[in-house]
C-alpha cells in the first residue's frame, strides 16, 4: 500500500477553481473567556493603561481564529504604537479644547453675549473629526492585518471619507431616514474600493437599493410609530378642550364628537399592545437589516477575480444576541446586588444618622461595605466586557466564519506584497474620541 | 520512505523532519515545506520547492496569542513578513528565544515621543491657554464681559448645589440688601470704578467672596457671619473691587470658560459633571498671582482711606481667617490659598500705623442698625 504524505498531497493538489474555499474557525470559548478576564483584570488594576495591550492581544486571538482557506489571519499591531497614538490624539484634543474653544468662547461672548454659539460650533467641529478618526482607525487595523504573509492596506483618504459621511448623513436626515441604506452602501464602497490585499485593490459591487428592502422593515414601523405618537398627542390635547361638550344637549355636532371620542378610546385601548409589538419588532428588524446588509455588501466584494460571500442567518444572529445579553444581564444583576445594598444603607444611614449611634463599629462596617461596593462596580464592568467577548463576539464571528467563502480562490496565489504603512498615530483619535471600533 | 517523519526527542535530538506551510511574504502563495534541523549549525532548514531557507534556531520567534493551539506560527527575527506554520510542536523545544518580543516598534523612541506629547499638553494647558486668555481679556467688549460673568455665576451656583439641581439661592432680605447697597455706594464712590457693580450674597456657609467678569462681586453668607464689624466686610469688598478694576476675573474666567462645558460634552454626564465641579472650585478659589493679590490689597487700602475707613480693617479680617482656619482643612477662601497671608496682615497694620501717624480719622461704614440688617440678609 502506498502512503501519500500530506506534503506530496499538498504539492500535487491543484485546487479546482470552481469550488469556493471555505473558512475554518478555531479557538475555544473557554480560552477566550479566561484571556479576556485576565487582560480585563490587568486593565482595571492599571487604571486603564493596560487597555492598549488588552486590545492588541485580543485582536491577535480573534484574527488567528479566523482562517479563510485554512490559513489564519494575523494581527501585527503593537500596544506601544497604540499608546503613542493615544497621546498624540490627546495633544491635539488638548489644543482643541484649550485653544480653539477659548477663541470660540471669546468670539461667542464678544459677538452674541453668550456661550451657546461657542458650544454649537465646538460640537459641530468634532463631528468631522469623528468620521476622520473612524477611517484612520480602519486604516490602522487593515495595515496591521495579514493573511498568507501578505499585508492588507487602506489607501489614504480620511478627509474624503469625513466629507462624504457628512453629506450622506445630511441626506439621510433630511429624507427622514429613507436614504439611510444609501449612506451605508456608499460609505462602505468608499472604504472597500480603497482596501488592498497586497498590491491588489478590492472592489465593492452592487447597488444601494439592494439594502432598501430590509431597511423598509425598520423604517416603515418607525415612521408609523412617529405618526401614531403625533396622533396621540394631538388627540390628547384636543380631548381636554372638547370634554365639556359631551355634557351638553344631544345635538348632531355632539353626536359626531361622541363618535370621535369612541374612536379615540379604542385607539387608546390598543395603544399598550401596539407599543409592545413595536418594541419587539424594532430590534428584530434592526438585526435583520444588519444581517442582510452584511450579507449583501460582503457578497458583492471582489478581489482580483476572486469573489467573497457571506451568508449569516437571521435567527441564528438573533439567538446569539438574545442569549448573550440575557446571560450578561443576569450576571450584571447579581453583581448589582451588593452595590444596591450599600447605596440603600448609605442613604438610610445618612437620613437617620445611624452612624453616630453605631459608633466605631458602624463606621468600620460602612468602610468595608463601600469597599465591597466599589469592588463590585469594577467587577461589573469587567464581567460585562468578558461576557460580551465570550457570548456575543465569539459566537458571531464563528457563525460568520461558517458561511464566509472565497470563490475562484486560486487567483489569490499570484497576489504580491505591498509596502508597510507607517502609521504615527495608530488609532489614537478613535481611542480618544471613543469611536466604536469592532474589538 | 523519505517523507516519514523522524523526530528525535530528548535534550539534543539528532535531526527533525516535519512538514509545514511557508509564506515568503512576497506572494500570497502557501508553499508546502519540509523542515529539518541541521544540528551542526543549529539552524532550521526549510525546504521549499527545492530551495532551502535557513533559519538560525536562536532567531526563531513564535507569533503569540494564537487561538489554535494545534499549530505553531513562527516568524524569523528581523524579517517582518515571512511565516512558517507547522503542527510540529517539538520544534518549539529547540528554539531558545521563541517567546522573545518580535516587533517593528522601538520602545525607546515611543517613550521619547510620549514624553514630548505630555510636555506639549502641559505647555498648552499651563502656558498657551493662560497667555491667550490674558491677551483676549483686553479685547472683550463690556457687554460680552458682563455676559461672561453672568454665565460663570450661574455655573457656579448650579455646581455648588448639585444635590437639589436648583441653583444656590441668593440672599435677598430687603433691609440687608439696602445696607449692602449703602456700603457699596460709600466704597465705590471712593474707588472710581470703570464698570457698574452687581453685588450678590449666596446662601452658603463658606467663608469666601469672589469677583467675576463685568463687575460681579459675590459674598458667601459664611463671610458675613464671620465679619465682626462692617469695616472688616468693607475691606473684603474693597479688595474684590481691586480685582474688578484689574480685570483679573475676566482673564481667569476666559481660561476656564473654553473648557468647562466642552469637557462636559466630551466626558459624558458622570465624569463630565465631576470635571465641571472641579473647574468651578478652581474658579471660586481663584488663585490669582501673588502680584494680583498684592495689587488688590493696595487698591483696597487706598479705597478704604478715601472712604474714611481704617485700612487696618483688611488685616483684621485676614487675621480672622487665619484664626478660624489656620493651617487646618477647609481653607477654601481665596485669601487663604496664599502662603503669604501673614505678610499681607503685616502690610495692612503697617499702613494703618502710617495713616494714624498723619492724623487719620475714620467714620463708621454702617450704622449699628444697618449692620444688624446686613447680618440678617439671608433671613
Ligand atoms: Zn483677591
Amino acid at each position: 500500500m502506498q502512503v501519500i504524505s500530506p506534503w506530496d498531497a499538498a504539492k500535487s493538489m491543484t485546487e479546482a477553481p470552481d469550488t469556493p474555499a471555505e473558512t475554518e474557525f478555531s479557538g475555544r470559548r473557554g480560552r477566550l473567556f479566561w484571556l479576556a478576564l485576565k487582560l480585563g483584570f490587568l486593565t482595571v488594576l492599571t487604571l486603564g493603561m493596560y487597555r492598549f495591550w488588552m486590545k492588541t492581544r485580543l485582536r491577535r486571538w480573534y484574527w488567528s481564529a479566523f482562517r479563510p482557506m485554512g490559513h489564519p489571519l494575523e494581527y501585527v499591531g503593537d500596544p506601544w504604537e497604540k499608546l503613542l497614538g493615544f497621546l498624540i490624539a490627546v495633544v491635539f484634543l488638548a489644543f482643541y479644547i484649550g485653544v480653539v474653544n477659548l477663541l470660540l468662547m471669546f468670539a461667542s461672548f464678544s459677538l452674541f453675549n453668550g456661550n451657546v454659539a461657542a458650544y454649537v460650533l465646538s460640537f459641530i467641529g468634532v463631528i468631522p473629526l469623528w468620521f476622520y478618526a473612524s477611517y484612520r482607525a480602519r486604516r490602522y487595523v487593515l495595515a496591521r492585518t495579514r493573511w498568507r504573509g501578505i499585508r492588507f492596506g487602506l489607501a489614504p483618504g480620511a478627509w474624503g471619507y469625513a466629507g462624504r459621511a457628512l453629506w450622506h448623513w445630511f441626506l439621510a436626515i433630511v429624507t427622514l431616514g429613507i436614504l439611510w441604506p444609501r449612506k451605508a452602501f456608499y460609505l462602505e464602497k468608499y472604504i472597500t474600493d480603497r482596501t488592498y490585499f497586497g498590491a491588489e485593490a478590492m472592489e465593492q459591487g452592487g447597488k444601494w437599493t439592494g439594502l432598501l428592502r430590509p431597511w423598509l422593515g425598520v423604517w416603515l414601523p418607525l415612521i408609523a410609530a412617529i405618526v401614531c405618537t403625533a396622533a396621540v398627542i394631538y388627540f390628547e390635547t384636543n380631548a381636554i378642550s372638547s370634554i365639556p361638550q359631551l355634557d351638553g344637549p344631544l345635538t348632531p355636532g355632539a353626536l359626531e364628537n361622541d363618535m370621535v371620542h369612541r374612536a379615540e378610546a379604542s385607539l387608546f385601548q390598543m395603544l399598550p399592545a401596539l407599543v409592545v409589538i413595536y418594541l419587539i419588532w424594532q430590534p428584530l428588524a434592526l438585526i435583520n437589516y444588519n444581517v442582510k446588509r452584511l450579507r449583501y455588501l460582503t457578497s458583492n466584494k471582489h478581489l482580483a477575480g476572486a469573489q467573497l460571500s457571506l451568508a449569516p442567518r437571521f435567527w441564528r444572529v438573533t439567538g446569539i444576541y438574545f442569549w448573550g445579553y440575557t446571560l450578561a444581564s443576569l450576571v450584571a444583576m447579581i453583581l448589582l446586588v451588593p452595590i444596591a445594598i450599600v447605596a440603600i444603607a448609605t442613604a438610610v444611614g445618612l437620613g437617620a444618622e445611624i452612624g453616630l449611634e453605631l459608633g466605631a463599629m458602624g463606621h468600620l462596617s460602612q468602610v468595608a461595605m463601600t469597599a465591597i461596593a466599589i469592588g463590585s462596580y469594577f467587577l461589573l464592568f469587567l464581567m460585562w466586557s468578558v461576557l460580551m467577548h465570550a457570548f456575543i463576539r465569539f459566537p458571531l464571528m464563528r457563525h460568520y466564519a461558517e458561511s464566509f467563502q472565497i470563490a475562484n480562490p486560486t487567483v489569490l496565489n499570484a497576489i504580491t506584497q505591498r509596502p508597510r504603512d507607517e502609521f504615527g498615530e495608530a488609532e489614537g483619535f478613535a481611542e480618544a474620541l471613543d469611536v466604536g471600533a469592532a474589538i | 520512505m523519505s517523507d516519514t517523519m523522524t523526530i528525535h526527542v530528548g535534550p539534543r535530538p539528532a535531526a527533525l523532519g516535519a512538514l509545514g506551510t511557508y509564506f515568503d511574504g512576497e506572494t500570497a502563495e502557501a508553499q508546502p515545506a519540509r523542515l529539518r534541523i541541521e544540528e551542526g549549525q543549529q539552524v532550521l532548514v526549510i525546504e521549499v520547492r527545492g530551495q532551502q531557507k535557513v533559519w538560525p534556531l536562536t532567531d526563531i520567534r513564535r507569533v503569540p496569542d494564537q487561538a489554535d493551539r494545534e499549530q505553531l506560527v513562527l516568524a524569523l527575527a528581523g524579517d517582518p513578513v515571512v511565516r512558517l506554520v507547522t503542527d510540529e510542536h517539538r520544534l518549539a523545544q529547540r528554539c531558545p528565544n521563541l517567546s522573545r518580543r518580535n516587533s517593528h516598534v522601538k520602545r525607546g523612541r515611543v517613550l521619547g515621543w510620549a514624553m514630548a506629547a505630555l510636555a506639549s499638553v502641559a505647555l498648552i494647558v499651563f502656558v498657551l491657554v493662560p497667555r491667550m486668555a490674558d491677551q483676549l481679556a483686553e479685547y472683550i467688549p463690556p457687554e460680552g464681559e458682563k455676559a461672561l460673568g453672568e454665565t460663570t455665576l450661574s455655573q457656579i451656583r448650579t455646581a455648588m448645589n448639585q444635590a437639589n439641581l436648583e441653583p444656590l439661592p441668593f440672599c435677598e432680605n430687603a433691609e440687608g440688601v439696602a445696607a449692602l447697597k449703602a456700603m457699596e455706594t460709600r466704597l465705590s464712590d471712593a474707588a472710581n470704578l470703570p464698570v457698574p457693580l452687581s453685588v450678590h450674597v449666596l446662601d452658603h456657609p463658606m467663608v469666601n467672596a469672589f469677583a467675576l467678569p463685568g463687575g460681579h462681586i459675590v459674598f458667601f453668607k459664611g463671610l458675613i457671619d464671620t465679619a465682626e464689624t462692617p469695616e472688616e466686610l468693607g475691606a473684603v469688598f474693597a479688595h474684590e473691587m481691586g480685582h474688578v478694576v484689574s480685570r483679573d476675573p475676566t482673564r481667569h474666567a476666559l481660561r476656564s470658560a473654553g473648557s468647562i462645558g466642552v469637557l462636559g460634552l466630551l466626558f459624558g454626564d458622570f465624569a463630565g459633571g465631576a470635571v465641571v465641579l472641579f473647574l468651578t472650585e478652581r474658579l471660586i478659589e481663584a488663585q490669582y498671582s501673588q502680584a494680583a493679590e498684592a495689587n488688590a490689597d493696595t487698591f483696597a487700602m487706598a479705597t478704604l482711606e478715601n472712604a474714611e475707613v481704617r485700612p487696618g480693617a483688611l488685616g483684621d479680617m485676614f487675621q480672622k481667617f487665619l484664626d478660624k482656619y489656620g493651617d487646618a482643612e477647609g481653607t477654601s477662601a481665596h485669601f487663604l490659598s496664599h502662603p503669604k497671608l501673614g505678610d499681607r496682615i503685616a502690610n495692612s497694620s503697617a499702613r494703618q500705623a502710617e495713616v494714624t501717624a498723619t492724623g487719620f480719622t475714620d467714620t463708621p461704614l454702617l450704622t449699628d442698625q444697618q449692620w444688624t440688617a446686613l447680618k440678617g440678609i439671608c433671613r
